[in-house]
């Protein structure tokens, strides 16, 4: 037990460590003296001060606040569904949000990141819905496996509508493509404020569910008898789930990887416990993510690469080393 | 058929002349008005009549339609309402076989039966617009109903405009018609205000760009054939340090979106969404261009007949004369 309060400490000090290097490293060079006078004395007219305020200091927030919800709704969703593949991508979610985001620019012409985000909301929660109630269909009700199954069914469902809608408008395609490859860069202060109340009652909310979770994670029949109501249990995290990953993804854009390998490294950390994977997963998930962030905005200057394709370029090849080390399947 | 012209003719007069074309062919192959065209590569293409069933790429009915050359059909890379070269032209009678970037509905223009297929060839892509590598794979069929050639994409647009007058006086076109004269003449006219604006404001530099919410893309002159007709007019365009040689674009982060500071910013206006996406971006004013309101658009890659260029350049010079070439050195 103390090994593991030790090692959230370590975690909550690196993920100070991230967050001072995401004010401070960018692809512009800043010096700490000029960050510093940015923070304090701020100097409306000075482009390095707006920089640090209107450029760095959202993104940075905006990727904690993502980073852990990704963390921490992958690690509900693998928990509840027992699918040691789970992520925000499984049960529809990411793409609910990207038909309603597309929807909203080819038929409403919405055009702005802030406008989109409750578009996304919108369509992960219909999506999230949707796949619900189809694997709910028959005596058994929603078992994991159905819900995985109808999740790949309808995500394929509604991927196929939106591409139908990118190939015909070059325009909706411009829009959505910096969008659909999940980003922290452009997130302003008022798409902060649009998503963080969301993010933190579902983080909140998240940590809550560690008892429910250890639960659901023997498997059904160990958990009623253990007094839980199965099927309640699982629908309220799978809420839960749902909005940190729905106002994730209408925060950044679909963001591969953190929500799956994230959960994957704390249990590597902590044992099968959710009440430590949890939290473990909400520390290590902004690490990741402001980390990949920050190596996007210098590897290409000067340009940037967007958090999305950093992700998924670190993502993939560590969880196939992951995978190779240890034996996923132990849920 | 090369019969066409006759056909107002007896029937029987009509298939006894058909018989005497086929038996004849080979041996004069003069006697109907043939029809060739070659096209910047080298390539000719040779038909045994003045083709009056053409397909065209949009762009090229753009350049085509002004001068009075009508294609049966077009293929657009985007519904027909966001495609700015179309704009303003009478498109009645004419049929859509396409309307997304590479796709090309090959059972509707096969229905049409045409005679020849025109689009501008990319000298960079090695293709005609429509046949690009990664366009729709059943596109080259479109060879087996008819060959395509057609202008060259080049450095200048006026020159493409030429080449497009070339094109169109060999599929019958009468230039001297008098809307055609007038449009030509609207065009010198505005490229003489043009270039008096920007030569009564020598220390002008200006910018093109295209705006995302990921990064401030800066367009390199040599990339875009309006743009270097811009430069051969004297018009000042900062020259963005490129990646690599084959780039259009350099790739600024929003932190470096000051980089190059111009006195004039021309947007990228394909889209009408470009310029909101700049103004929404906090550090767009960090371009003290963008600050000071000295904004324009930039008719980007679409000019293709000479009204629109007129009223492109007439935007350019009103823009031009309304800006401090001082604002930056």
């Amino acid at each position: 037990m103390p090994a593991r309060a030790g090692g959230l400490l370590v975690l909550a000090i690196g993920l100070l460590a991230v967050l001072f290097a995401s004010v401070t490293v960018g692809a512009r060079p800043i010096s700490l003296a000029d960050v510093w006078a940015a923070l304090t004395t701020v100097d409306p007219d000075s482009t390095t001060h707006r920089i640090i305020l209107e450029l760095r200091l959202p993104r940075t927030l905006v990727g904690l606040l993502v980073g852990a919800a990704l963390g921490l709704s992958g690690a509900i969703l693998q928990g509840a569904t027992r699918n040691p593949l789970a992520d925000p991508g499984l049960l529809g979610i990411e793409a609910g949000a990207a038909l309603c985001v597309v929807l909203g620019i080819a038929v409403f012409g919405i055009s702005t990141l802030s406008g989109y985000v409750w578009l996304a909301f919108l369509g992960a929660g219909i999506a999230t819905v949707v796949v619900y109630a189809i694997a709910s269909m028959g005596r058994e009700g929603a078992t994991p496996v159905k819900l995985a199954l109808s999740g790949a069914a309808v995500t394929a469902a509604l991927y196929s509508v939106t591409s139908a809608f990118l190939i015909t408008s070059v325009t909706t395609l411009d829009q959505i493509r910096f969008w659909q490859v999940g980003a922290l860069s452009g997130r302003t202060m008022d798409i902060l404020w649009q998503v963080a109340p969301f993010l933190g009652a579902g983080i909140l909310l998240a940590l809550t569910t560690g008892r429910i979770l250890d639960g659901l994670s023997l498997g059904e029949d160990v958990a009623r008898g253990l007094g839980q109501r199965v099927q309640l249990s699982r629908a309220y995290v799978g809420f839960v789930a749902v909005i940190l990953a729905g106002a994730a993804v209408a925060a950044c854009g679909p963001i591969a990887f953190v929500g799956l390998t994230i959960p994957h490294v704390a249990r590597a950390m902590t044992g099968p416990n959710y009440r430590w994977i949890l939290p473990f997963s909400m520390l290590l998930g902004p690490i990741l993510l402001l980390g990949a962030d920050i190596v996007g905005r210098v590897i290409a200057p000067p340009g940037e690469l967007q958090v999305g394709i950093v992700t998924a370029a670190i993502g993939a090849p560590f969880f196939i080393a992951f995978v190779r080390r240890r034996k996923l399947a132990e849920l | 058929m090369a019969n066409v012209k006759f056909a107002g003719g007896f029937a029987m007069l009509k298939s006894m002349l058909v018989a005497a074309l086929l038996f004849s062919f080979a041996a004069t192959p003069g006697l109907a008005a043939e029809w060739s065209y070659t096209d910047g590569t080298g390539q000719t293409v040779t038909l045994d009549h003045v083709p009056n069933r053409i397909v065209m790429h949009a762009n090229t009915a753009a350049g085509l339609i002004p001068l009075g050359i009508r294609p049966i059909a077009i293929y657009v890379d985007s519904p027909v309402a966001e495609d700015k070269s179309l704009q303003g032209l009478d498109l009645s009678g004419i049929e859509i076989v396409g309307e997304a970037w590479g796709q090309i509905d090959i059972e509707k223009v096969a229905a049409l039966q045409p005679d020849l297929f025109l689009a501008e060839w990319w000298p960079l892509d090695k293709a005609f617009s429509g046949l690009e590598s990664g366009a729709g794979s059943t596109n080259q069929q479109i060879l087996k109903l008819a060959p395509i050639t057609g202008p060259t994409q080049g450095d200048s647009i006026v020159k493409l405009i030429g080449d497009y007058e070339t094109l169109a006086r060999s599929l019958g076109a009468n230039l001297d018609d008098p809307q055609i004269v007038a449009d030509k003449a609207a065009f010198e006219t505005a490229l003489g205000k043009f270039k008096a604006a920007v030569a009564s404001k020598p220390n002008l530099t200006a910018l093109p760009v295209w705006a995302g919410t990921d990064a401030l893309y800066v367009a390199a002159t040599q990339g875009s054939s309006e743009l270097m007709d811009f430069a051969g007019w004297g018009l000042k365009l900062i020259t963005p340090e490129l990646a690599d040689d084959r780039g259009y674009w350099e790739t600024l982060s929003w932190e470096q979106a000051d980089k190059y500071q111009p006195d004039l910013l021309l947007v990228d206006n394909r889209s009408d969404t470009t310029m909101q996406t700049a103004a929404a971006q906090p550090m767009w004013t960090s371009i003290k261009a963008a600050a000071a309101g000295q904004v324009t658009g930039w008719p980007a890659f679409w000019l293709r007949n000479y009204k629109a260029y007129a009223q492109a350049l007439d935007k350019l010079s009103a823009a031009i004369d309304g800006a401090d070439e001082n604002l930056t050195n």
